[in-house]
């Protein structure tokens, strides 16, 4: 009989697995024989220096996974070794005649005391001089460490908690999953599970904690659920959504029809994970990650390099970048933004740019414009967010222009990217005509289109059967851009979330999308899709969807 | 020599402002301590020291430095603490 035991997801993923437990407490030895204490005080410097190489390993790998940020957690890891109080107290320790194991567990079980009596983050800091504490212990009793980079493909690992250097170990290509007992969707755990692409649940109580090693159980990090010995049709359900190969190549459908499929990336971490997923390039570049987490906006050399780092990642293949998209739901707290009554139809996106951020979209056309001409400056594109007006297009474009004839003037190399229209308003969708007849591409939103088709706020759940991109009303918008889109020589790509739905791929090839872009972790069952999916047959389904009335016509046409 | 900041990054003396706090303050030569508005001095070289005076965004701090570069620190260690944390 299956069972269920359910905490919270933290990645939109599941997969199937078996068992098996870490508890490095309970590996961890009491302690060792004590020599003298030279002996001992030697073993100390010893193995403070090990942990230190150990620690600057972990913060590096964690930098390059996840972000500076979370890597931040190492700097006060190495500040804890280096503690003058925790340095004299295990002195202290070994003069009385204690092992140095003996004298580190001593000199630390005070300092976890009182952190572990104090709430929020001070309760952390009892996890960190934990991890730290461990770490001395382990190496000075010379004990294995327990390898989480080398676990059995297919282990979903179970634990109490993962602290950040556990994490920092693990390797996505053996762990299918894991689950712990502490934690919380921002804990470090669900963090690097997200960056990773693991399935997982976290803070799933002492209901795992009778899951016996060895045993089979799916993680379903979207339900948030834990389910032990799984019949076939779950254990087969959450097997097919992972171990899907990755395709590096370009990919087209059994008739011929090439689909370029890429990423749309909000953090540099997310740009390292494309690349793994085997994204043919970038197909929505959120710049506003440049802007957060800061006082004052990024200077034109930061975006440039930022961008011509990203175009440096995608040699061959092809980077849209949106210019900054704020308003609605996305505050800059250095950048003046008035309440407003209706944000989501207020002054956002490409209405900024044009007006009360007109100094920060040339800083940031400049950048775009000098990357164009960096080495792989070729493959940038550059879209406006939000049009609604021909007058708007045009307005950006002149203001491209102007900045063209700066970067001329100062002598600094500048080449024109491709330029192109996000489609997000019904109104772009009325005038795609003389959209196209000014641009390289479109690219549709499909977020945004759908909630302006639909006149149905995206954050509303009383009324979310209506945020539904397979509405027959979005499909002919979504058509109609295609067709009028290729009428004009422009691509036409679609960057939001129905874009990697994969049971609307076969629909979305039939409409005629050149390009597709969605989250990375997506991309290697997508580029499966396409591979299977007949161009031909597609476009039997999309015409008959477009002749559709009602969501469930469409619903049936797609389950058939 | 003495000098009162406010601190300024948003989760106040812990782990990551914390760390670079009890960093900067290792690399000079002179005594430092750090108390808050009403507490006992502690050694700002001290990183269990620093985070357990549990101070937060906006309280007051005391820093102190005695020796040849007391001035230096002290100038540094203000710098940190009033330096919103992700710009740091």
């Amino acid at each position: 009989m299956s069972r269920t035991v359910t905490g919270t997801g933290a990645t939109p993923l599941s997969d199937v697995g078996t068992v098996r437990w870490y508890r490095p407490d309970e590996s961890l030895p009491e302690t060792t024989d004590a020599g003298t204490p030279e002996e001992e005080r030697a073993n100390f410097e010893d193995a403070k220096e090990t942990a230190r190489e150990e620690i600057e390993a972990e913060r590096e790998r964690t930098r390059d996974l996840v972000g500076e940020d979370e890597a931040g957690v190492f700097d006060a890891h190495l500040q804890f070794l280096a503690d003058p109080q925790i340095e004299a107290s295990v002195e202290d320790g070994i003069d009385d005649g204690l092992a140095a194991t003996a004298a580190v567990r001593e000199a630390f079980a005070d300092p976890i005391a009182q952190f572990e009596s104090m709430d929020g983050m001070m309760a952390e800091r009892a996890d960190d001089l934990r991890d730290v504490r461990n770490r001395l212990v382990r190496i000075l009793a010379g004990s294995e460490r327990i390898d989480l980079s080398a676990l059995p493909a297919g282990t979903i690992l179970l634990a109490e908690r993962l602290t950040p250097s556990d994490t920092a170990q693990l390797d996505p290509s053996r762990v299918a999953g894991f689950a712990t007992v502490e934690g919380g969707r921002t804990s470090h755990a669900a963090i690097f599970a997200r960056s990773l692409g693991i399935p997982a649940v976290v803070g799933a109580g002492a209901g795992i904690e009778d899951i016996q090693e060895g045993t089979e159980v799916v993680i379903d990090g979207n339900a948030g659920e834990i389910i032990v010995d799984p019949d076939e049709a779950v254990r087969a359900d959450a097997a097919s959504g992972r171990d899907v190969e990755i395709h590096t190549d370009a990919v087209e459908t059994t008739d011929g029809v090439s689909i370029e499929v890429a990423a749309n990336v909000g953090t540099p971490a997310e740009i390292e994970s494309a690349v793994e997923h085997g994204a043919d390039g970038i197909g929505l570049f959120r710049t506003e990650f440049l802007f957060f987490n800061r006082e004052s906006p990024p200077s034109e050399d930061e975006q440039y390099e930022a961008i011509a780092e990203t175009l440096s990642a995608f040699p061959d293949g092809r980077v849209v970048v949106r210019t900054l998209d704020i308003g609605g739901d996305k505050p800059i707290p250095y950048l003046d933004q008035a309440p407003e009554e209706n944000p989501f139809l207020g002054e956002r996106g490409i209405r900024r740019s044009l007006d009360s951020d007109a100094d920060l979209f040339r800083t940031q056309l400049r950048a775009l414009m000098r990357a164009a001409a960096s080495e792989h400056g070729d493959g940038l594109s550059v879209m406006f967010p939000l049009v609604s007006t021909v007058d708007e297009l045009d307005r950006a474009l002149e203001a491209v222009d102007e900045v063209a004839a700066d970067l001329e003037e100062a002598g600094v190399e500048w080449a024109r990217p491709e330029f192109g229209v996000m489609v997000e308003t019904p109104s772009a969708v009325f005038m795609a005509e003389e959209l196209a007849t000014r641009v390289d591409f479109f690219s549709i939103g499909t977020n945004d289109l759908t909630q302006y088709v639909m006149a149905t706020s995206r954050e509303n759940d009383r009324i979310s059967y209506l945020h539904d991109p397979r509405h027959p009303a979005v499909l002919r918008a979504i058509h109609r851009i295609v067709q009028v889109g290729h009428e004009h020589d422009c691509w036409v790509g679609m960057c939001g979330e129905m874009a990697g739905d994969p049971t609307l791929l076969k629909l979305l090839v039939g409409l005629g999308l050149d390009e597709l872009s969605m989250s990375a972790i997506t991309i290697p069952d997508v580029k499966a899709g396409v591979a299977a999916t007949s161009h031909a047959d597609a476009a039997t389904l999309a015409s008959d969807a477009l002749a559709a009335t009602t969501i469930s016509d469409i619903t049936q046409l797609l389950n058939q | 020599m003495e000098r009162t900041v406010t601190v300024v990054p948003e989760d106040g003396l812990h782990a990551r402002p914390a760390a670079s706090f009890v960093e900067a303050a290792g690399e000079y030569d002179s005594e430092i301590t750090i108390a808050p508005a009403d507490g006992d001095a502690v050694n700002a070289q001290s990183m269990l020291a620093v985070t357990s005076l549990g101070v937060a965004s906006g309280d007051d701090v005391v820093l102190t430095a005695e020796g040849a570069d007391a001035e230096a620190a002290l100038d540094a260690l203000e710098a940190i603490l009033t330096t919103p944390e992700d710009s740091a």
